[in-house]
Protein backbone atom coordinates (compact mmCIF):
# COMPACT_ATOMS: atom_id res chain seq x y z
CA UNK A 1 0.00 0.00 0.00
CA UNK A 2 1.61 3.55 -1.34
CA UNK A 3 -1.63 5.06 -0.57
CA UNK A 4 -1.47 7.23 2.93
CA UNK A 5 -5.06 7.64 4.23
CA UNK A 6 -6.22 11.22 5.35
CA UNK A 7 -8.51 10.28 8.35
CA UNK A 8 -11.00 13.00 9.77
CA UNK A 9 -8.38 13.82 12.38
CA UNK A 10 -5.25 13.72 10.01
CA UNK A 11 -3.26 17.03 10.56
CA UNK A 12 -4.38 19.70 7.35
CA UNK A 13 -0.69 20.77 7.03
CA UNK A 14 1.03 17.26 6.75
CA UNK A 15 0.84 16.37 3.34
CA UNK A 16 1.66 12.92 2.39
CA UNK A 17 3.31 11.34 -0.61
CA UNK A 18 0.79 9.12 -2.86
CA UNK A 19 -2.93 9.09 -3.75
CA UNK A 20 -5.14 10.71 -0.50
CA UNK A 21 -8.02 8.93 0.00
CA UNK A 22 -10.82 10.03 2.40
CA UNK A 23 -11.52 7.09 4.53
CA UNK A 24 -15.11 8.47 5.35
CA UNK A 25 -15.72 9.42 1.36
CA UNK A 26 -13.70 7.12 -0.37
CA UNK A 27 -13.56 3.61 1.95
CA UNK A 28 -16.78 3.24 4.45
CA UNK A 29 -19.76 1.72 2.38
CA UNK A 30 -17.40 0.61 -0.23
CA UNK A 31 -18.14 -2.80 -1.88
CA UNK A 32 -15.28 -5.31 -0.98
CA UNK A 33 -14.03 -7.43 -3.71
CA UNK A 34 -11.76 -10.79 -3.89
CA UNK A 35 -9.07 -12.11 -5.99
CA UNK A 36 -11.75 -12.82 -8.82
CA UNK A 37 -13.95 -10.28 -8.34
CA UNK A 38 -16.62 -11.83 -6.44
CA UNK A 39 -18.48 -9.87 -3.66
CA UNK A 40 -17.27 -10.63 0.15
CA UNK A 41 -18.94 -7.63 1.97
CA UNK A 42 -18.95 -4.33 1.96
CA UNK A 43 -16.81 -1.61 4.30
CA UNK A 44 -18.91 -1.65 7.46
CA UNK A 45 -16.12 0.21 9.96
CA UNK A 46 -12.27 0.07 9.90
CA UNK A 47 -10.23 -0.58 12.86
CA UNK A 48 -7.69 2.58 13.65
CA UNK A 49 -4.24 1.63 15.44
CA UNK A 50 -2.62 4.13 17.00
CA UNK A 51 -5.34 6.12 18.74
CA UNK A 52 -7.13 5.98 21.40
CA UNK A 53 -11.01 6.42 21.56
CA UNK A 54 -11.74 9.61 23.60
CA UNK A 55 -8.20 10.11 24.06
CA UNK A 56 -6.27 13.74 23.62
CA UNK A 57 -4.24 13.47 20.10
CA UNK A 58 -0.35 15.56 21.49
CA UNK A 59 0.48 17.31 18.75
CA UNK A 60 3.52 15.66 16.80
CA UNK A 61 2.43 12.19 17.53
CA UNK A 62 2.60 10.07 14.89
CA UNK A 63 -0.71 9.64 12.22
CA UNK A 64 -2.76 6.77 13.13
CA UNK A 65 -2.82 3.60 10.81
CA UNK A 66 -5.82 1.41 9.20
CA UNK A 67 -5.27 -1.99 10.50
CA UNK A 68 -8.08 -4.05 9.35
CA UNK A 69 -11.22 -3.39 7.29
CA UNK A 70 -14.51 -4.62 9.93
CA UNK A 71 -17.67 -6.14 8.97
CA UNK A 72 -20.35 -8.29 10.47
CA UNK A 73 -21.40 -6.61 14.05
CA UNK A 74 -19.92 -3.53 13.18
CA UNK A 75 -22.29 -2.78 10.56
CA UNK A 76 -24.78 -2.86 13.72
CA UNK A 77 -22.74 -1.30 15.73
CA UNK A 78 -22.93 1.75 13.34
CA UNK A 79 -26.66 1.68 12.55
CA UNK A 80 -27.56 1.69 16.65
CA UNK A 81 -24.34 2.26 18.04
CA UNK A 82 -22.57 0.74 20.93
CA UNK A 83 -19.61 -1.29 21.35
CA UNK A 84 -19.01 -4.88 20.20
CA UNK A 85 -16.55 -7.25 21.85
CA UNK A 86 -13.38 -7.50 20.28
CA UNK A 87 -13.82 -11.53 20.41
CA UNK A 88 -16.99 -10.71 18.29
CA UNK A 89 -15.34 -8.90 15.48
CA UNK A 90 -14.69 -9.83 11.87
CA UNK A 91 -11.57 -8.02 10.52
CA UNK A 92 -10.14 -8.13 6.97
CA UNK A 93 -6.42 -7.38 7.80
CA UNK A 94 -5.35 -4.63 6.15
CA UNK A 95 -2.57 -5.87 4.57
CA UNK A 96 -4.72 -8.13 2.30
CA UNK A 97 -6.09 -5.08 0.36
CA UNK A 98 -4.90 -4.77 -3.30
CA UNK A 99 -6.19 -1.66 -4.45
CA UNK A 100 -9.02 0.80 -4.11
CA UNK A 101 -11.16 2.89 -6.05
CA UNK A 102 -15.03 2.54 -6.74
CA UNK A 103 -14.20 -0.75 -4.57
CA UNK A 104 -12.11 -2.35 -2.53
CA UNK A 105 -10.31 -5.28 -3.91
CA UNK A 106 -8.35 -7.59 -1.99
CA UNK A 107 -5.11 -9.73 -3.36
CA UNK A 108 -6.88 -13.28 -1.81
CA UNK A 109 -9.84 -15.62 -2.25
CA UNK A 110 -12.63 -14.65 -0.34
CA UNK A 111 -13.42 -18.36 0.43
CA UNK A 112 -10.80 -18.44 3.11
CA UNK A 113 -11.74 -15.24 5.09
CA UNK A 114 -13.89 -15.38 8.19
CA UNK A 115 -15.63 -12.58 6.40
CA UNK A 116 -17.08 -15.39 4.38
CA UNK A 117 -18.33 -17.58 7.05
CA UNK A 118 -22.14 -16.60 6.53
CA UNK A 119 -22.39 -17.03 2.92
CA UNK A 120 -20.23 -20.46 3.51
CA UNK A 121 -22.60 -21.48 5.96
CA UNK A 122 -25.99 -20.71 3.87
CA UNK A 123 -24.47 -22.25 0.87
CA UNK A 124 -23.17 -25.65 2.25
CA UNK A 125 -26.35 -26.41 4.73
CA UNK A 126 -29.32 -24.50 2.93
CA UNK A 127 -28.97 -23.55 -1.23
CA UNK A 128 -26.29 -26.74 -1.34
CA UNK A 129 -28.85 -28.98 -0.52
CA UNK A 130 -31.54 -27.84 -2.95
CA UNK A 131 -31.27 -30.04 -5.86
CA UNK A 132 -29.41 -27.81 -8.86
CA UNK A 133 -27.56 -25.37 -6.33
CA UNK A 134 -24.34 -26.47 -7.49
CA UNK A 135 -24.64 -26.31 -11.71
CA UNK A 136 -24.48 -23.31 -13.49
CA UNK A 137 -27.39 -22.13 -14.64
CA UNK A 138 -28.81 -23.17 -18.09
CA UNK B 1 -27.21 -9.04 -38.01
CA UNK B 2 -25.76 -10.65 -35.10
CA UNK B 3 -26.10 -6.83 -33.57
CA UNK B 4 -29.19 -6.31 -34.90
CA UNK B 5 -30.56 -9.20 -34.01
CA UNK B 6 -28.98 -8.22 -30.14
CA UNK B 7 -30.85 -4.70 -30.60
CA UNK B 8 -33.87 -6.68 -31.26
CA UNK B 9 -34.23 -8.71 -28.20
CA UNK B 10 -33.03 -5.97 -25.99
CA UNK B 11 -36.24 -4.03 -27.34
CA UNK B 12 -38.26 -7.38 -26.88
CA UNK B 13 -37.75 -6.94 -23.22
CA UNK B 14 -38.25 -3.54 -22.32
CA UNK B 15 -41.39 -3.86 -23.64
CA UNK B 16 -42.10 -7.19 -22.09
CA UNK B 17 -40.59 -5.02 -18.87
CA UNK B 18 -42.69 -1.99 -19.32
CA UNK B 19 -45.70 -3.81 -19.19
CA UNK B 20 -47.02 -5.69 -16.13
CA UNK B 21 -49.85 -6.22 -14.32
CA UNK B 22 -49.64 -2.80 -12.52
CA UNK B 23 -50.08 -0.89 -16.25
CA UNK B 24 -52.51 -3.72 -17.28
CA UNK B 25 -54.78 -2.93 -14.23
CA UNK B 26 -54.28 0.88 -14.16
CA UNK B 27 -55.02 1.74 -17.53
CA UNK B 28 -57.90 -0.17 -17.80
CA UNK B 29 -59.11 1.32 -14.30
CA UNK B 30 -58.12 4.71 -15.99
CA UNK B 31 -59.81 4.04 -19.58
CA UNK B 32 -62.81 2.58 -18.14
CA UNK B 33 -63.01 5.74 -15.82
CA UNK B 34 -61.16 8.95 -17.22
CA UNK B 35 -61.18 7.38 -21.69
CA UNK B 36 -57.92 8.75 -22.36
CA UNK B 37 -58.08 12.24 -20.14
CA UNK B 38 -54.97 10.56 -18.24
CA UNK B 39 -52.59 9.64 -21.64
CA UNK B 40 -50.68 12.41 -20.83
CA UNK B 41 -49.52 11.12 -17.48
CA UNK B 42 -48.29 8.08 -19.43
CA UNK B 43 -46.11 9.93 -21.73
CA UNK B 44 -44.40 11.80 -18.85
CA UNK B 45 -44.13 8.18 -17.18
CA UNK B 46 -42.04 7.17 -20.21
CA UNK B 47 -39.80 10.11 -20.63
CA UNK B 48 -39.44 9.80 -17.02
CA UNK B 49 -38.17 5.72 -17.21
CA UNK B 50 -36.73 6.84 -20.07
CA UNK B 51 -34.23 9.01 -18.09
CA UNK B 52 -34.13 6.92 -14.91
CA UNK B 53 -33.34 3.73 -16.90
CA UNK B 54 -30.55 5.24 -19.24
CA UNK B 55 -28.43 7.07 -16.23
CA UNK B 56 -28.54 3.47 -14.12
CA UNK B 57 -27.76 1.84 -17.02
CA UNK B 58 -25.04 4.12 -17.73
CA UNK B 59 -23.80 4.36 -14.07
CA UNK B 60 -24.06 -0.06 -14.10
CA UNK B 61 -22.05 -0.06 -17.66
CA UNK B 62 -19.50 2.54 -17.06
CA UNK B 63 -18.64 2.06 -13.07
CA UNK B 64 -20.18 -1.60 -13.00
CA UNK B 65 -21.46 -0.61 -9.68
CA UNK B 66 -25.34 -1.62 -9.59
CA UNK B 67 -27.77 0.78 -7.88
CA UNK B 68 -28.15 -0.32 -4.18
CA UNK B 69 -24.30 -0.63 -4.11
CA UNK B 70 -23.88 3.26 -5.03
CA UNK B 71 -27.03 4.01 -2.34
CA UNK B 72 -25.34 2.63 0.83
CA UNK B 73 -22.05 4.34 -0.43
CA UNK B 74 -23.93 7.29 -0.77
CA UNK B 75 -26.29 7.67 2.16
CA UNK B 76 -24.37 5.78 4.37
CA UNK B 77 -25.81 3.12 6.24
CA UNK B 78 -28.38 4.72 8.07
CA UNK B 79 -30.09 6.17 5.46
CA UNK B 80 -29.39 3.24 3.19
CA UNK B 81 -31.04 1.02 5.44
CA UNK B 82 -34.30 3.07 5.74
CA UNK B 83 -33.96 3.37 1.87
CA UNK B 84 -33.57 -0.11 1.79
CA UNK B 85 -36.22 -1.00 3.87
CA UNK B 86 -39.06 0.99 1.52
CA UNK B 87 -37.91 -0.09 -1.75
CA UNK B 88 -37.66 -3.89 -0.16
CA UNK B 89 -41.18 -3.66 1.06
CA UNK B 90 -42.38 -2.12 -1.85
CA UNK B 91 -40.94 -4.37 -4.03
CA UNK B 92 -42.10 -7.59 -2.31
CA UNK B 93 -45.79 -5.72 -2.54
CA UNK B 94 -45.05 -5.85 -6.31
CA UNK B 95 -44.03 -9.66 -6.08
CA UNK B 96 -47.18 -10.71 -4.67
CA UNK B 97 -48.94 -9.04 -7.36
CA UNK B 98 -46.88 -10.21 -10.53
CA UNK B 99 -47.70 -13.87 -8.85
CA UNK B 100 -51.00 -13.24 -7.98
CA UNK B 101 -51.55 -12.08 -11.41
CA UNK B 102 -50.02 -15.11 -13.04
CA UNK B 103 -52.52 -16.75 -11.06
CA UNK B 104 -55.16 -14.82 -12.66
CA UNK B 105 -54.02 -15.11 -16.09
CA UNK B 106 -53.54 -18.52 -15.78
CA UNK B 107 -57.30 -19.07 -14.16
CA UNK B 108 -58.59 -16.76 -17.19
CA UNK B 109 -56.65 -19.70 -19.32
CA UNK B 110 -58.54 -22.74 -17.62
CA UNK B 111 -61.09 -20.85 -15.20
CA UNK B 112 -59.16 -22.83 -12.79
CA UNK B 113 -59.32 -21.19 -9.31
CA UNK B 114 -56.19 -18.81 -9.10
CA UNK B 115 -55.90 -20.22 -5.37
CA UNK B 116 -55.12 -23.38 -7.03
CA UNK B 117 -52.43 -21.45 -9.58
CA UNK B 118 -50.94 -19.58 -6.85
CA UNK B 119 -48.30 -22.39 -5.76
CA UNK B 120 -48.01 -23.26 -9.42
CA UNK B 121 -46.87 -19.51 -10.21
CA UNK B 122 -44.06 -18.88 -7.45
CA UNK B 123 -42.95 -22.67 -8.29
CA UNK B 124 -42.44 -21.80 -11.69
CA UNK B 125 -41.27 -18.00 -11.20
CA UNK B 126 -38.49 -19.90 -8.75
CA UNK B 127 -37.20 -22.61 -10.81
CA UNK B 128 -36.51 -20.25 -13.88
CA UNK B 129 -34.71 -18.04 -11.46
CA UNK B 130 -32.84 -21.29 -10.06
CA UNK B 131 -32.08 -23.00 -13.30
CA UNK B 132 -32.68 -20.65 -16.56
CA UNK B 133 -29.30 -18.50 -17.83
CA UNK B 134 -30.91 -15.00 -17.44
CA UNK B 135 -30.69 -14.27 -21.36
CA UNK B 136 -32.84 -16.91 -21.82
CA UNK B 137 -35.46 -15.59 -19.33
CA UNK B 138 -35.31 -12.11 -20.60
CA UNK B 139 -35.92 -13.29 -24.37
CA UNK B 140 -38.46 -15.76 -24.16
CA UNK B 141 -40.80 -13.57 -21.28
CA UNK B 142 -40.18 -10.36 -23.82
CA UNK B 143 -40.63 -12.54 -26.85
CA UNK B 144 -44.17 -14.05 -25.65
CA UNK B 145 -45.08 -10.41 -24.16
CA UNK B 146 -45.32 -9.12 -27.78
CA UNK B 147 -48.66 -10.60 -27.91
CA UNK B 148 -50.25 -7.63 -25.85
CA UNK B 149 -49.51 -5.87 -29.22
CA UNK B 150 -53.19 -7.57 -29.42
CA UNK B 151 -54.49 -4.56 -27.47
CA UNK B 152 -53.62 -1.98 -29.94
CA UNK B 153 -54.78 -4.23 -32.80
CA UNK B 154 -58.24 -5.00 -31.05
CA UNK B 155 -58.62 -0.63 -30.57
CA UNK B 156 -58.58 -0.49 -34.41
CA UNK B 157 -60.95 -3.61 -34.59
CA UNK B 158 -63.04 -2.07 -32.45
CA UNK B 159 -63.21 1.29 -35.38
CA UNK B 160 -63.84 3.65 -32.61
CA UNK B 161 -64.66 7.24 -32.74
CA UNK B 162 -61.35 8.65 -33.03
CA UNK B 163 -61.98 12.38 -32.78
CA UNK B 164 -63.77 11.99 -29.29
CA UNK B 165 -60.50 9.37 -28.12
CA UNK B 166 -57.93 12.55 -29.57
CA UNK B 167 -60.29 14.74 -27.81
CA UNK B 168 -60.31 13.19 -24.16
CA UNK B 169 -56.35 12.90 -25.00
CA UNK B 170 -55.67 16.53 -25.76
CA UNK B 171 -57.82 17.83 -23.55
CA UNK B 172 -56.93 16.84 -20.18
CA UNK B 173 -58.59 17.89 -16.41
CA UNK B 174 -60.84 16.32 -14.28
CA UNK B 175 -64.62 15.09 -16.14
CA UNK B 176 -67.30 16.66 -14.82
CA UNK B 177 -68.58 13.88 -12.91
CA UNK B 178 -65.51 12.93 -11.04
CA UNK B 179 -63.91 14.87 -8.15
CA UNK B 180 -60.67 16.51 -8.79
CA UNK B 181 -58.60 14.72 -6.14
CA UNK B 182 -59.98 11.16 -7.63
CA UNK B 183 -58.36 12.29 -11.08
CA UNK B 184 -55.29 13.41 -9.73
CA UNK B 185 -55.25 10.04 -7.67
CA UNK B 186 -54.98 8.03 -10.72
CA UNK B 187 -52.72 10.34 -12.31
CA UNK B 188 -49.83 9.98 -9.27
CA UNK B 189 -51.19 5.85 -9.76
CA UNK B 190 -50.31 5.85 -13.51
CA UNK B 191 -47.01 7.44 -13.42
CA UNK B 192 -45.96 4.85 -10.40
CA UNK B 193 -47.12 1.71 -12.45
CA UNK B 194 -44.97 3.65 -15.55
CA UNK B 195 -42.04 4.43 -13.55
CA UNK B 196 -41.78 1.09 -11.09
CA UNK B 197 -38.14 1.45 -9.03
CA UNK B 198 -37.68 -2.73 -9.92
CA UNK B 199 -37.45 -1.77 -13.70
CA UNK B 200 -34.47 0.36 -12.75
CA UNK B 201 -33.04 -2.30 -10.31
CA UNK B 202 -33.39 -4.66 -12.45
CA UNK B 203 -31.78 -2.10 -15.16
CA UNK B 204 -28.57 -1.85 -13.78
CA UNK B 205 -27.87 -4.75 -12.42
CA UNK B 206 -29.29 -6.62 -15.48
CA UNK B 207 -26.37 -4.50 -17.03
CA UNK B 208 -23.68 -5.64 -15.16
CA UNK B 209 -25.58 -9.92 -15.46
CA UNK B 210 -24.48 -9.22 -18.85
CA UNK B 211 -21.55 -7.31 -18.43
CA UNK B 212 -22.30 -4.37 -20.11
CA UNK B 213 -18.83 -2.12 -20.79
CA UNK B 214 -18.73 1.94 -21.94
CA UNK B 215 -18.98 -0.19 -25.52
CA UNK B 216 -22.73 -0.98 -25.22
CA UNK B 217 -23.89 2.66 -24.09
CA UNK B 218 -25.25 2.88 -27.41
CA UNK B 219 -27.20 -0.43 -27.32
CA UNK B 220 -28.45 0.51 -24.01
CA UNK B 221 -29.69 3.96 -25.28
CA UNK B 222 -31.78 2.18 -28.12
CA UNK B 223 -33.35 -0.24 -25.94
CA UNK B 224 -34.35 2.33 -23.77
CA UNK B 225 -35.44 4.84 -26.25
CA UNK B 226 -37.33 2.23 -28.24
CA UNK B 227 -38.32 -0.60 -25.82
CA UNK B 228 -39.91 1.68 -23.52
CA UNK B 229 -41.87 3.95 -25.33
CA UNK B 230 -43.36 1.19 -27.13
CA UNK B 231 -44.52 -0.29 -23.83
CA UNK B 232 -46.17 3.36 -23.30
CA UNK B 233 -48.09 2.97 -26.84
CA UNK B 234 -49.48 -0.57 -25.72
CA UNK B 235 -50.15 1.13 -22.08
CA UNK B 236 -52.58 3.86 -23.95
CA UNK B 237 -53.85 0.91 -26.14
CA UNK B 238 -55.04 -0.89 -23.20
CA UNK B 239 -56.75 2.25 -21.69
CA UNK B 240 -57.65 3.21 -25.11
CA UNK B 241 -59.48 -0.34 -24.97
CA UNK B 242 -61.23 -0.03 -21.58
CA UNK B 243 -62.56 4.02 -23.09
CA UNK B 244 -64.22 2.40 -26.48
CA UNK B 245 -65.74 -0.65 -24.76
CA UNK B 246 -65.83 0.07 -20.40
CA UNK B 247 -66.46 3.55 -20.20
CA UNK B 248 -70.02 4.00 -22.53
CA UNK B 249 -71.50 1.47 -20.11
CA UNK B 250 -69.99 2.40 -17.18
CA UNK B 251 -68.51 -0.85 -16.56
CA UNK B 252 -65.88 -0.33 -13.32
CA UNK B 253 -62.31 -2.44 -13.55
CA UNK B 254 -62.33 -4.90 -10.54
CA UNK B 255 -60.74 -8.00 -12.32
CA UNK B 256 -58.45 -9.16 -15.49
CA UNK B 257 -61.74 -10.44 -17.42
CA UNK B 258 -62.55 -6.91 -17.62
CA UNK B 259 -58.99 -6.16 -18.68
CA UNK B 260 -59.51 -8.29 -21.59
CA UNK B 261 -63.01 -7.73 -22.37
CA UNK B 262 -62.33 -4.96 -25.10
CA UNK B 263 -60.09 -7.70 -27.03
CA UNK B 264 -62.38 -10.02 -26.75
CA UNK B 265 -65.48 -8.34 -28.31
CA UNK B 266 -62.72 -6.88 -31.14
CA UNK B 267 -61.45 -10.19 -32.08
CA UNK B 268 -63.20 -13.18 -30.41
CA UNK B 269 -61.58 -16.11 -29.25
CA UNK B 270 -58.23 -15.91 -31.47
CA UNK B 271 -57.35 -12.26 -29.60
CA UNK B 272 -58.19 -13.60 -26.77
CA UNK B 273 -55.80 -16.60 -26.74
CA UNK B 274 -52.69 -13.94 -27.71
CA UNK B 275 -54.13 -11.45 -24.74
CA UNK B 276 -53.96 -14.62 -22.21
CA UNK B 277 -50.39 -15.42 -23.61
CA UNK B 278 -49.40 -11.90 -23.50
CA UNK B 279 -50.83 -11.27 -19.99
CA UNK B 280 -49.17 -14.58 -18.93
CA UNK B 281 -45.52 -14.01 -20.32
CA UNK B 282 -45.79 -9.94 -19.38
CA UNK B 283 -46.70 -11.19 -15.42
CA UNK B 284 -44.71 -14.15 -15.75
CA UNK B 285 -41.47 -11.81 -16.59
CA UNK B 286 -42.21 -8.83 -14.33
CA UNK B 287 -42.55 -11.95 -11.35
CA UNK B 288 -38.82 -12.99 -12.49
CA UNK B 289 -37.85 -9.32 -12.24
CA UNK B 290 -39.46 -7.98 -9.27
CA UNK B 291 -38.06 -11.44 -7.27
CA UNK B 292 -34.34 -11.18 -8.77
CA UNK B 293 -34.90 -6.73 -7.67
CA UNK B 294 -35.32 -8.40 -4.32
CA UNK B 295 -32.80 -10.39 -4.43
CA UNK B 296 -30.49 -7.62 -5.59
CA UNK B 297 -31.00 -4.86 -3.31
CA UNK B 298 -30.41 -6.69 -0.42
CA UNK B 299 -27.46 -8.08 -1.61
CA UNK B 300 -25.99 -4.94 -2.83
CA UNK B 301 -26.61 -3.20 0.40
CA UNK B 302 -24.68 -5.50 2.41
CA UNK B 303 -22.39 -7.10 0.03
CA UNK B 304 -23.10 -10.34 -0.97
CA UNK B 305 -22.13 -12.21 -3.69
CA UNK B 306 -24.92 -12.15 -6.12
CA UNK B 307 -26.04 -12.99 -9.72
CA UNK B 308 -27.64 -15.11 -12.07
CA UNK B 309 -24.18 -15.74 -13.75
CA UNK B 310 -23.19 -17.56 -10.84
CA UNK B 311 -24.16 -20.99 -9.60
CA UNK B 312 -26.20 -20.14 -6.94
CA UNK B 313 -23.89 -21.91 -4.39
CA UNK B 314 -21.44 -19.25 -5.06
CA UNK B 315 -24.90 -16.47 -4.19
CA UNK B 316 -26.36 -18.48 -1.84
CA UNK B 317 -27.47 -15.64 0.62
CA UNK B 318 -29.30 -13.90 -2.62
CA UNK B 319 -31.00 -16.72 -3.56
CA UNK B 320 -31.83 -17.87 0.17
CA UNK B 321 -33.58 -14.23 -0.03
CA UNK B 322 -35.54 -14.79 -3.15
CA UNK B 323 -37.02 -17.98 -1.71
CA UNK B 324 -37.51 -16.31 1.72
CA UNK B 325 -39.48 -13.53 -0.36
CA UNK B 326 -41.23 -15.87 -2.70
CA UNK B 327 -42.44 -17.01 0.34
CA UNK B 328 -43.78 -14.37 1.91
CA UNK B 329 -45.82 -13.47 -1.29
CA UNK B 330 -47.50 -16.80 -1.51
CA UNK B 331 -48.21 -16.32 2.15
CA UNK B 332 -49.60 -12.59 1.65
CA UNK B 333 -51.66 -14.01 -1.20
CA UNK B 334 -52.92 -17.02 0.87
CA UNK B 335 -54.64 -14.48 2.69
CA UNK B 336 -57.51 -14.51 -0.13
CA UNK B 337 -56.05 -11.02 -0.91
CA UNK B 338 -57.31 -9.70 -4.37
CA UNK B 339 -54.23 -9.93 -6.20
CA UNK B 340 -55.86 -6.71 -8.00
CA UNK B 341 -56.52 -4.87 -4.55
CA UNK B 342 -52.41 -5.57 -4.01
CA UNK B 343 -51.85 -4.31 -7.60
CA UNK B 344 -53.46 -1.03 -7.02
CA UNK B 345 -51.61 -0.10 -3.59
CA UNK B 346 -48.18 -1.41 -5.07
CA UNK B 347 -48.36 1.20 -8.04
CA UNK B 348 -49.03 3.92 -5.66
CA UNK B 349 -46.56 2.95 -3.02
CA UNK B 350 -44.75 2.75 -5.75
CA UNK B 351 -44.85 6.10 -6.74
CA UNK B 352 -44.02 7.54 -2.92
CA UNK B 353 -40.66 5.83 -3.04
CA UNK B 354 -38.99 6.79 -6.28
CA UNK B 355 -37.08 9.58 -4.97
CA UNK B 356 -35.52 7.27 -2.57
CA UNK B 357 -33.79 5.90 -5.63
CA UNK B 358 -33.65 8.48 -8.33
CA UNK B 359 -31.31 11.33 -6.84
CA UNK B 360 -28.52 8.98 -5.47
CA UNK B 361 -28.65 7.86 -9.16
CA UNK B 362 -28.77 11.74 -10.55
CA UNK B 363 -25.90 12.44 -8.00
CA UNK B 364 -23.58 9.70 -9.44
CA UNK B 365 -24.37 10.01 -12.75
CA UNK B 366 -22.64 13.14 -12.22
CA UNK B 367 -19.98 11.85 -10.48
CA UNK B 368 -16.61 12.07 -12.00
CA UNK B 369 -15.11 9.50 -9.98
CA UNK B 370 -17.38 7.19 -11.23
CA UNK B 371 -18.16 8.00 -14.36
CA UNK B 372 -15.18 9.60 -16.26
CA UNK B 373 -16.15 11.72 -18.99
CA UNK B 374 -19.38 9.88 -19.31
CA UNK B 375 -20.91 11.90 -16.66
CA UNK B 376 -24.21 13.73 -17.82
CA UNK B 377 -24.68 16.37 -20.16
CA UNK B 378 -26.59 19.31 -19.19
CA UNK B 379 -29.56 18.62 -21.31
CA UNK B 380 -29.77 15.16 -19.26
CA UNK B 381 -29.32 17.10 -16.20
CA UNK B 382 -31.98 19.55 -16.89
CA UNK B 383 -34.26 16.78 -17.98
CA UNK B 384 -33.29 14.97 -14.64
CA UNK B 385 -34.18 17.96 -12.47
CA UNK B 386 -36.99 18.66 -13.89
CA UNK B 387 -37.42 14.61 -13.28
CA UNK B 388 -37.12 14.88 -9.81
CA UNK B 389 -39.53 17.74 -8.97
CA UNK B 390 -42.20 16.26 -10.85
CA UNK B 391 -41.32 12.29 -9.00
CA UNK B 392 -41.59 14.11 -5.69
CA UNK B 393 -44.39 16.03 -5.97
CA UNK B 394 -45.66 12.63 -7.09
CA UNK B 395 -44.23 11.24 -4.02
CA UNK B 396 -45.79 13.79 -1.59
CA UNK B 397 -48.95 13.52 -2.91
CA UNK B 398 -49.80 9.70 -3.43
CA UNK B 399 -50.47 9.07 0.60
CA UNK B 400 -52.64 12.20 1.16
CA UNK B 401 -54.23 11.32 -1.93
CA UNK B 402 -54.71 7.94 -1.60
CA UNK B 403 -56.49 8.69 1.82
CA UNK B 404 -58.58 11.56 0.44
CA UNK B 405 -60.15 9.91 -2.73
CA UNK B 406 -60.19 6.32 -0.23
CA UNK B 407 -58.40 4.24 -2.95
CA UNK B 408 -60.12 6.20 -5.88
CA UNK B 409 -63.40 4.95 -4.91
Amino acid sequence: MTEAMNTNDADATRQPAGQVLDAHLHVLDRQVLDRDAVPVTTVDDLELDGIELGARIEPGSPPPTVSAILTGPQLAMRLFGGHAPAARRIAIPWRLVADIGTVVRLGVSGDDLDAGWVERWVSRHLIGRIPGGRHDPE
Amino acid sequence: MKRLFAVALGVLTAIGGFVDIGDLVTNAVVGSRFGLGLAWVVLVGVVGICVYAQMAGRVAAVSGRATFEIIRERLGPRAGLANLAASFLINLLTVTAEIGGVALALQLATSVDPGWWIPVAAFGVWIVIWRAKFELLENVTGMLGLALIVFAVALFMLSPDWGQLAGQALQPGPPAEEPVATYWFYAVALFGAAMTPYEVFFFSSGAIEERWTVEDLAKSRLNVLVGFPLGGLLSIAIAGCAAVVLLPRAIDVTSLSQVVLPVAEAGGKVALAFVIVGILAATFGAALETTLSSGYTLAQYFGWSWGKFRRPARAARFHLAMIIGILIAVGILATGVDPILVTEYSVVFSAVALPLTYLPILIIANDREYMGDHVNGRAMNVVGQVYLVIILAAALTAIPLLIVTGAGA
